[in-house]
């Protein structure tokens, strides 16, 4: 394989999808929006796990006669995805249905208030003092009460 | 033989079974999961004692592996396979109402089977299948208290979770893509010439950093200090306990039977060094009581995985040890906490009102801290022993730190134990009896243990010993296997590209070259 085959662009891009997964994931502040991230990067891995039986000159192996005449992609990487994008539904779509109950519960996805009110939470409900945090907000940007409407989406 | 799929198949049924029959009988619905439990752990010990001693293969559905997916059962496999019923009976959700009571049972169920077939899988992608199923039931299960900050705990580790399930699946596809199989015995053969490289090194990292969110391995271990402190006691103890475990076993498979080289255990080894420092620094500093036992237990799996790193049977020896010991003390903890689930201030005097409970609490932190004869003694100096005599810088780096976090360790257990025996006019409200049986069973078995400690050896040791002879496990799947050369092309050197390598005789090889010449060049 020299320069850039085809092969080469699609590992490329399945392991760029998963990197911008990652990011997504570590970068980003709303928790819908990490759910994206997840979507992404499972794509991602989707697509490197069909590549890994992929073969540029193959065709369907439509069978004719007793024997398979025509060279055809490795079917098992192939099965392995089915599982993977179901099980990845399953788990988006859950990962939703407990965001909705979040958003319920304290009226905002930002990841830094959740955290915060969460910990605030925990310390209520143990009985001890709760923690500083550097993202307590320091006066200027009070908590929404629950069950208020969330901010905006900031980039 | 083949009944050893029982404990895998019968609580999947019972636990989509459970709802409908909960409309219908509740009485019924309430026996049933005890009862599948029972008769699971019942299979196991079975099996155990007909051919425990000698490791056999099973392939699901008549097809053979590799290309059927296979369960491959061993001392190690069964060990753990009549820990996860046997766990599940004991922090089993018998209270609450009647329709959460169900669901949580399910769940329950769901947690369980997935967690046996985790233990017996011997195939790559069907590990994966397994973890998942059990992320999805633990995910359920800890947000059973409804509270809003549950719900926010189990976001954060879901995504987590997901996350890790993605990395572990690169590696998963790596290794395809590198071998053409994901039959793990296929992968011992295979391995020393296609995997040990740094490509299979990355495999072996994204595989571990994957398994390792439940493993509470130290980079992907943020979840767990919340969601301990967010879920209900029994469901922290199962998890801290029991998931954690299977994690960390599936890890160890794959580093004994494909990844079995010195860079890996190196990884391994800094990994688990980070986890525990960090793990127990965080406990020192912890004000209420799940989180201390929490970060604990970070610190203590940290310490498993330096364990693991040490190569051969004295490794899987000291690994498994620390994994067992951590399996009895941490889930007993736990189940303590079910009461003192507040600060750590709020138990001052505790000792008064509930002194069955101090003194298993006292029991417990001794054998962590590691006070000889109790087994944790035993266990950091298998683990010190065979860190010493490694002797390599990284290697003593671990042992110093070692005995470094056993002094934090005994740092703050004895402030509890010396704040829990104070006199105050006040002491906090008792234990429930449910709650402290459950610890209280468990001490029984760490004083057992104690007065049974050469037998026990003994039989570890020649668990660790089966566990680490990969040529049985290959011929144990392959019985017919030939040469391990068998899945280069002779020609070319090049690995084959297609699948499945045709090592079985007869009419199935016959099957499989047809595919291979198919898929080949």
């Amino acid at each position: 394989m020299i320069g850039f085959s085809l092969e080469t662009v699609l590992y490329v891009g399945a392991i760029g999808l998963v990197a911008i997964g990652a990011v997504g994931l570590v970068m980003s502040n709303h928790l819908f929006r990490m759910v994206l991230a997840l979507v992404i990067a499972e794509a991602g891995v989707n697509l490197l796990l069909v590549l890994a039986g992929f073969r540029g000159d193959a065709v369907a192996p439509i069978l004719t006669g007793p024997e398979a005449s025509a060279v055809m992609v490795d079917p098992v990487p192939q099965v392995l995805v089915l599982t993977a994008i179901v099980i990845g539904v399953g788990v988006q779509a859950l990962a939703v249905g407990v965001l909705l109950r979040v958003y319920r519960a304290y009226g905002t996805l930002d990841v830094r208030e959740l955290r915060l009110r969460m910990e605030l939470d925990i310390a209520e409900s143990a009985g001890i003092e709760p923690p500083g945090s550097q993202h307590a907000p320091a006066g200027e940007r009070p908590l929404p009460p629950a069950g208020a409407p969330a901010e905006e989406v900031k980039s | 033989m083949s009944s050893v799929v029982l404990p895998v198949v019968l609580p999947l049924l019972a636990a989509f079974l459970l709802q409908p029959l909960d409309r219908v009988s509740e009485s019924v619905a309430r026996l049933l999961g005890p009862a599948v439990l029972v008769a699971s752990a019942w299979v196991i010990f079975q099996v155990w004692m007909g051919h425990g001693d000698v490791p056999f293969n099973i392939a699901l559905g008549g097809f053979a592996p590799p290309l059927g997916i296979n369960f491959y059962v061993d001392k190690l496999a069964l060990l753990f396979a009549m820990a996860v019923p046997l766990f599940g009976l004991l922090f089993w959700p018998w209270a609450g109402e009647h329709e959460g009571r169900a669901r949580e049972q399910a769940l329950m169920l769901l947690l369980l089977a997935a967690a046996t077939g985790l233990t017996l899988s011997g195939d790559l992608f069907n590990i994966y299948v397994f973890y998942e199923l059990v992320a999805v039931a633990s995910f359920g299960l800890v947000t059973v208290k409804a509270t809003g900050r549950a719900y926010v705990a189990t976001v954060r580790y879901l995504l987590l979770s997901a996350f890790g399930s993605v990395l572990a699946l690169v590696g998963v596809a790596i290794v395809y893509t590198k071998t053409g199989t994901l039959n793990l015995a296929q992968l011992a053969q295979l391995a020393p010439e296609m995997l040990h490289d740094p490509l299979g090194l990355a495999a072996f990292v994204l595989l571990l950093i994957g398994f390792g969110v439940k493993a509470e391995l130290f980079p992907v271990n943020t979840w767990v200090p919340e969601v301990y402190a967010t879920a209900p006691a029994r469901i922290s103890a199962l998890l801290a306990g029991l998931v954690s475990k299977l994690a960390v076993l599936v890890a160890v498979r794959l580093l004994v039977l494909v990844f079995n080289q010195p860079e890996a255990m190196q990884v391994m080894l800094v990994l688990g060094i980070l986890g525990t420092l960090t793990g127990e620094l965080a406990a020192w500093r912890a004000k209420d009581f799940p989180r201390m036992l929490a970060y604990s237990s970070i610190g203590q799996l940290g310490m498993v995985f330096i364990a693991f790193s040490i190569p051969g049977p004295a490794g899987l020896l000291a690994g498994l040890a620390v994994m067992l010991h951590h399996l009895i003390v941490k889930p007993a903890l736990f189940g303590l906490a079910a009461r003192w689930n507040g600060s750590l201030d709020a138990l001052t005097g505790a000792a008064r009102s509930s002194p069955i409970a101090a003194g298993l609490f006292v029991l417990f932190a001794l054998s962590l801290i590691g006070v000889p004869p109790l087994p944790g003694f035993w266990t950091k100096l298998l683990v010190l022993v065979g860190l010493a005599q490694e002797g390599q810088p990284l290697q003593m780096a671990a042992f110093a730190t070692i005995l470094v976090v056993t002094v934090i360790e005994a740092n703050y257990l004895f402030r509890l134990a010396v704040r829990l025996y104070r006199r105050v006019d006040e002491p906090p409200a008792p234990h429930a009896r449910l709650d402290i049986s459950a610890a209280a069973l468990l001490g029984a078995v760490l004083v057992a243990v104690t007065l049974m400690i050469d037998p026990v050896g003994d039989r570890l040791r020649s668990v660790a010993e089966q566990a680490t002879d990969v040529p049985t496990y290959v011929t144990t799947v392959f019985p017919q296997s030939v040469v391990a050369s068998d899945g280069v092309d002779a020609a070319s050197g090049a690995p084959l590209r297609t699948g499945p390598l045709p090592l079985a005789a007869g009419g199935e090889a016959e099957r499989l070259r047809r595919v291979t010449i198919a898929l080949g060049d």
